[in-house]
């Protein structure tokens, strides 16, 4: 029986294909080392990535870079609000010559899946990629079919307020792993987008691009990932985390039925306990992506906003520039009530 | 049920949601609450009702009535509409409209001038027959009758407190006119269903079990403090006493005809109770309770004659100058129930001889109490039961007790003439009496037939039935006829032994042999003519007729007719026949005379003896000192006992050698003036510290490092011991830089 080496090793291995990825993401999308670690580790955490921000901001470089670094096969579907269901996953069509159905392969069936604005499509067609996206199997006319390995689903979507947009059922908002925005890059990011972009139009340079890592090395990199170690004290933190917002939910809630006053301090929606996975998950990737075996409380901390954000905001946000977002957001107020030391208060 | 939670769900939503109805929907009580709060109102009124004439109960039963019928209206309209139209959002909608003002929607239906109209004839009556019932219970009608009203105009969230206010305070109201503890517990858990109402108010979701349960609990532990106030709370009068209920009287009265006692023999009220202690209770026919002595006869009913009370000193000389040293005295302790009358009871000749204030002796060897007895009381006796009674008789005494109407009645005179003729020997003439009345056919009955005009004459010669007045009455006349002066006495015979309070110490001593209960239908009357050498001499001829009555008790065949005539199931003939039911009565008994000692005979006297007892000679100011010291003692006890249950409620946890490391270290630095935020992970606040103090980095980072690993990495044992050690060194080295620096700063 062949001895599978010990995580460590793995992650010391792995070290050198991570910043080579971090590194050629980099490159394409400027100034944002950090919502390209937390991609990353979306993408190693075996989560879908949702990326939420205006037109322009590099949405689908992001999405585009993610898919090619990785050497994955690849496919982007525009949604629209007259995108059916089965444009995504497939249908099957009646072949004369062979007097048979045939399946048409949707482009669900690619390993990266990008959906291009995705809340421009009618939440029906939206939901077509619930199963997809939990079970990673799709039916189609009674017959399942397995997805290929690894699969993602990188999404992008324009903030709710815009025009002609569908908001995600929260089902679905559910199943995305993270959710990031990128936010406007600075001054010397802008001068530097300014002047690659018109060399960059004709070579193409992202297409091109290489892949860092194999499809092997990338599954054994997942693998890794979930078996990075969790103590007891980052356990407790994380449920720790998720009570107060459950806390802050049935305290809000009844405050309302009894005197129609909100007073609560914190008012969401409370995580689930998949959002408790996702969260452990997430912040797996994140030590994994440190060179260690274990997590700490910073990794959580570090994914804590762009994992739980969106399953705990009652309204979506209509700040524009993400870092404001992010402190004053429901997460933030969260993760300040809680002792890292002493996570359940003892 | 579950239809009716989902509702008020929705309803609590829709406030909060609509703004402009905000300040109307702020109040809104469940059909099941305002079933319950109308509950409560017909209850507290229930434990007033007695005390209320019948046109106020009247009315408020009326309204109580009106009150129901408009809230079983709501209640259906609200049903009947949601039936119609089940599907639709819309008409959902207004069923919670609807369901919303359900309670509000019985006083729109009654329009405030009629209300006012009604309230002011109301306090009218109640003003014109203030005079007639007394002021406190023209107060407690006013009360009532404002409570039944204001059901009627329950719109706000103040009203419904005002209601239960008012609730709260019929039933403290009822408690000045009966204290014993059964009433005292229906009392308690009145108040327990009506503080529920009010919770259910504030925490409507949850179950009505669940709110009583708080309630209870919550009184439970009030009651601790209540305990303690009740021992050291100064009784200040007026402020802190039970007003005087001017009740109807109960028990004997100072005119007696023949007839009256037999109506007082249906009642199974307590009359008092009395406590030998370690003595050996007296016979029963030995048990002669005297309350009243009767020496005027107008030819219908006995009359009490003025006596000039003598102080207690005087009453023992006039015991102590006729009694030898033979004569054993006999010591108890008389717990009277209010009788609103001034009689006290004791078996004589007796000494008060506890606290004599209040109680005066008087000639013909009864006690009474100087104020009307309004609230159970007890005193200290001491009686000499063979020693004679006045041994000297005054001319004018004498006379009084020889005067009768002559005429009255011709036949008895008659009777008498011929034994005073027969009988030389005054002792010999009246046992010739009783021997008549035990040889022809009298008969003892509580159902004596009417007589015409109070003629002794008729009961003795025609009808020959009759209770122990007529009797009574018949022998002192022929007595007074016959020439021997004879009185009337009344009182009660008797009472019932309960063996439940009995004690014993430790040590196998008796403590206590238990108590005899005295009820009002032991009442008795009976005679005493004065015999020349031996004084008043007591002589039932009631012992004449029916000897069971005087040497035991009740026979069987009175207890029927007793029974029959109050025609109630749970008949004293009936309980007593059954034995468990006799012994949970006696149990009860027991339980109610604790109380009675222990709670109702706590007054500001025996409290001063408390107080006085634990601390010694009572000064103004050691009084007060001890009042506030107790208040403020317990109120710190009940702030501890709230911080104690308001603690955290988690199991504590050891911490780990590290974790204690840890937490020194950024204590000592917190010292320095670098709190470390709750928030802030350990690398963060490294960083923090690199930043802010750069002498502290490498020690700091390092320190934190181990940490980290200590912490969150899984580290073999041995890995662990090692770097524990480490960590200890690391944090030595933080302690010397740490103060290093200090002194450079210094």
């Amino acid at each position: 029986m062949p001895q599978t080496p010990p995580v460590v090793d793995i992650v010391q291995a792995s070290q050198a294909a991570i910043t080579a990825i971090l590194n050629k993401i980099e490159t394409v999308v400027l100034g944002k080392p950090k919502e390209c670690r937390l991609a990353l580790a979306c993408l190693l955490a075996q989560g879908h990535l949702l990326i939420e921000d205006l037109p322009g901001m590099g949405k689908t470089t992001l999405a585009h870079v993610l898919a090619t670094t990785l050497g994955l096969t690849y496919q982007r579907t525009q949604f629209t609000n007259d995108l059916l269901p089965a444009d995504i996953v497939g249908f099957s069509i009646f072949d004369q010559a062979t007097n048979r159905f045939e399946l048409h392969k949707g482009p669900i069936f690619n390993q990266v899946v990008l959906a291009d604005e995705i809340n421009r499509a009618s939440p029906k067609t939206q939901s077509a990629l619930l199963e997809a996206m939990a079970e990673q199997q799709v039916s189609i006319d009674g017959i399942t079919h397995e997805l290929p390995r690894p699969f993602f689903v990188i999404a992008t979507q324009n903030p709710l307020f815009h025009a002609g947009t569908y908001p995600l059922p929260e089902s679905q908002l559910d199943r995305f792993m993270m959710r990031l925005s990128l936010g406007f890059p600075d001054i010397k990011a802008e001068k530097q987008i300014l002047l690659t972009s018109s060399q960059r139009t004709n070579q193409k340079t992202a297409d091109n691009q290489a892949a860092v890592v194999s499809q092997d090395e990338l599954i054994a990199m997942q693998d890794a990932v979930s078996q990075i170690s969790v103590s007891n004290d980052v356990l407790e933190y994380i449920i720790a985390l998720s009570h107060v917002s459950r806390r802050a939910y049935s305290s809000h809630t009844s405050q309302v039925n009894n005197s129609g006053e909100t007073a609560a301090e914190i008012s969401c929606k409370p995580l689930s306990p998949r959002a408790s996975k996702a969260l452990l998950q997430a912040a797996k990737a994140m030590a994994f992506i440190d060179n260690r075996d274990y997590i700490l409380p910073d990794d959580v901390q570090a994914v804590f906003y762009v994992v739980c954000q969106h399953r705990l905001e009652m309204q979506a946000n209509q700040q524009l520039d993400p870092s404001q977002q992010e402190s004053t957001s429901v997460a933030r107020q969260i993760l300040n009530s809680v002792d890292v030391l002493n996570p359940l208060g003892y | 049920m579950m239809l009716f939670k989902k509702k008020k769900k929705q309803l609590s939503k829709g406030t909060s949601g609509n703004v402009n109805s905000k300040t109307r929907s702020n109040f809104y009580l469940s059909r099941q609450n305002t079933w319950l709060l109308w509950l409560c109102q017909c209850l507290n009124i229930a434990v007033v009702a007695m005390e209320l004439s019948t046109w106020m109960l009247t009315i408020i039963a009326l309204s109580l009535a009106w009150q129901a019928l408009l809230l079983q209206q709501n209640s259906d309209r609200a049903t009947t509409s949601r039936g119609k139209h089940p599907g639709t959002v819309q008409s959902n909608l207004a069923n919670k409209r609807h369901s919303h003002g359900l309670s509000k929607q019985l006083t729109t239906n009654v329009s405030p001038v009629v209300l006012g109209i009604f309230a002011l004839l109301g306090c009218v009556a109640i003003a014109l027959t203030a005079k007639q019932v007394g002021i406190l219970l023209s107060m407690v009608h006013l009360l009532c009758f404002s409570y039944a009203l204001k059901g009627f105009e329950l719109r706000t969230r103040r009203d419904f407190y005002q209601l239960l206010l008012l609730g709260l305070f019929i039933l403290a109201s009822a408690l000045i006119f009966r204290q014993d503890l059964a009433f005292s517990l229906i009392i308690f858990s009145l108040l327990i269903l009506n503080l529920t109402v009010l919770l259910q108010f504030f925490s409507s979701e949850k179950a009505f079990a669940t709110n009583l349960k708080v309630v209870v609990v919550l009184l439970g532990q009030s009651a601790l403090l209540a305990m303690v106030l009740f021992l050291v709370f100064p009784r200040l009068s007026p402020f802190w006493q039970v007003p005087f209920a001017k009740s109807a009287e109960t028990g004997l009265s100072d005119t007696v005809k023949p007839g009256d006692i037999a109506n007082l023999t249906r009642s199974t009220k307590l009359a008092f109770r009395a406590d030998f202690g370690t003595q050996k209770v007296p016979d029963y026919a030995q048990l002669y309770w005297r309350a009243i002595v009767l020496e005027n006869y107008d030819g219908r009913q006995w009359r009490r004659q003025n006596k000039v009370t003598t102080n207690n000193t005087a009453a023992r000389s006039i015991i102590f100058d006729a009694s030898n040293t033979e004569v054993l005295p006999l010591t108890y302790q008389v717990f009277v129930e209010a009788s609103f009358q001034k009689y006290l009871f004791a078996l004589a000749p007796a000494v008060v001889t506890g606290n004599t204030s209040g109680i005066t002796a008087q000639t013909d060897y009864t006690i009474q109490s100087s104020t009307i007895i309004s609230q159970a009381k007890s005193y200290r006796l001491t009686s000499y039961l063979t020693a004679p009674l006045a041994l000297e008789l005054s001319p004018q005494s004498r006379q009084i007790n020889l005067s009768y109407p002559q005429g009255s009645n011709p036949r008895l005179e008659q009777l008498a003439l011929q034994l005073q003729h027969n009988y030389v020997d005054v002792q010999a003439r009246a046992q010739a009496v009783l021997t008549l009345i035990n040889q022809q056919n009298y008969s003892y009955t509580l159902q004596p037939p009417l007589l015409i005009n109070n003629s002794l004459d008729q009961f003795f010669f025609d009808s020959q039935a009759g209770f122990c007045v007529h009797y009574a009455s018949a022998f002192t006349f022929l007595m007074r006829a016959s020439g021997i002066p004879a009185r009337l006495v009344t009182g009660y015979l008797g009472g019932e032994y309960n063996g439940v309070t009995a004690e014993v110490n430790s040590a196998g001593k008796i403590v206590n042999k238990g108590h005899l209960s005295i009820y009002q239908y032991d009442a008795h009357a009976w005679s005493e003519i004065w015999v020349a050498g031996k004084g008043w001499l007591r002589i039932d001829p009631t012992g004449a007729v029916d000897p069971q009555r005087v040497n035991i008790g009740w026979s069987n065949q009175l207890l029927q007719e007793q029974a029959e005539l109050n025609n109630s199931f749970f008949s004293l003939y009936r309980m007593k026949n059954i034995t468990w039911l006799n012994t949970l009565r006696l149990q009860f008994d027991a339980l109610d005379y604790q109380w009675t000692r222990w709670v109702i005979g706590f007054t500001s006297q025996q409290q001063y003896d408390l107080l006085k007892h634990w601390f010694g000679k009572m000064v103004p100011w050691k009084l007060a000192l001890i009042i506030a010291v107790t208040l403020v003692l317990s109120m710190l006890m009940l702030m501890l006992l709230l911080h104690w249950l308001n603690r955290p409620k988690v199991k504590k946890q050891t911490f780990a050698q590290w974790q204690i490391i840890y937490h020194k270290a950024i204590d000592r630095l917190a010292k320095q003036g670098i709190e470390k935020p709750l928030a802030m992970t350990v690398n963060d606040f490294a960083k923090k510290i690199r930043q802010q103090c750069p002498e502290l980095a490498i020690v700091f980072t390092r320190l934190s490092a181990s940490y980290n690993r200590l912490c969150y990495q899984t580290l073999s044992i041995s890995e662990q011991e090692k770097q524990a050690v480490t960590m200890q060194q690391q944090y030595h080295h933080f302690i010397q830089v740490l103060k290093n620096s200090d002194k450079k700063h210094l």
